[in-house]
């Protein structure tokens, strides 16, 4: 390469326009390039229900509300029913006869 | 997917289970609990709110009621018996609507008794309580049988009305 050749060089690479970076380019290169190389994030709604339920603090206040609503209302159809049972036999030891029985 | 749709339906099976046992062990424990076989009135004391003084003489009109009640429902039993015999030997079918009347004023004495025990039960109690009682037997014994008997004169309007 002559002189000539290297000015010429020299004048193309100034006539270049090198046009300004926008704002936050690297940080915005950086991020594409996360955003490919980690697994993608499901953004299914049973993935995140599953998730939800399956936190500890979650699961256990479920258990103990299921405990709980299933042992009041158990107790109270019980007492219901104790109640009926013991109509019903007063009813049969004054009422025998007249007793309707299905 | 597929991992996360079998965690939700071991996950609701789960809760499902943990419930229907916490119901059913209520359930059961406190139907125990509760149930007082040995004696018939400790439903009414509770019902009724009752003192002792008027269970106690409650109690002993319904001591005094049961032996009657006992032998019309035997009476009743044996015209029953005698019933089916007339019907079973297909001999004597003139016997069979004297029979009948014979149970039916039987029935209509253990109602009448019935009604009368009830009434005086009723009236052990305070006003509202025994008036709360008497309807409720009423509609255990002869408020039955009148539903059934409306249902059938209904069907009975229903034939005739063709």
């Amino acid at each position: 390469m002559n002189i000539e050749d290297s000015k010429l060089s020299g004048w193309l690479r100034e006539s270049r326009a090198t046009p300004a970076l926008p704002p936050r380019f690297q940080e915005n290169v950086w991020r594409r390039i996360e955003a490919t190389t980690t697994p993608k994030k499901s953004g299914n709604w049973l993935d995140a229900l599953v998730a939800l339920i399956l936190r500890p603090r979650l699961a256990f206040a479920g258990v103990a509300l299921l405990l709980l609503t299933g042992t009041l209302l158990g107790a109270q159809s019980g007492v219901q029913t104790a109640r009926h049972e013991a109509q019903m036999r007063y009813v049969a030891a004054v009422a025998h006869e007249f007793t309707y029985r299905q | 997917m597929k991992r996360s749709l079998l965690i939700l339906l071991a996950a609701l099976a789960l809760g499902a289970a943990l419930f229907a046992g916490a119901y059913f062990a209520a359930h059961r424990a406190s139907e125990l609990c509760c149930a007082r076989p040995a004696d018939d009135l400790n439903w009414l004391q509770l019902e009724f709110h009752l003192s002792n003084a008027e269970l106690a003489r409650i109690r002993e009109l319904h001591e005094g009621y049961l032996p009657q009640c006992a032998e019309r429902c035997a009476r009743i039993a044996e015209k029953k018996r005698e019933l089916d015999a007339l019907l079973g030997s297909g001999t004597n079918a003139t016997g069979v609507p004297v029979k009948q009347a014979e149970i039916a004023a039987l029935r209509a004495e253990c109602q009448s008794n019935m009604l009368a025990h009830f009434v005086a039960v009723s009236q052990a109690m305070p006003p509202a309580q025994g008036e709360r009682y008497l309807a409720e037997m009423k509609k255990f014994t002869l408020g039955a049988h009148e539903k059934i008997e409306q249902s059938m004169s209904g069907d009975c309007v229903h034939e005739h009305a063709h």
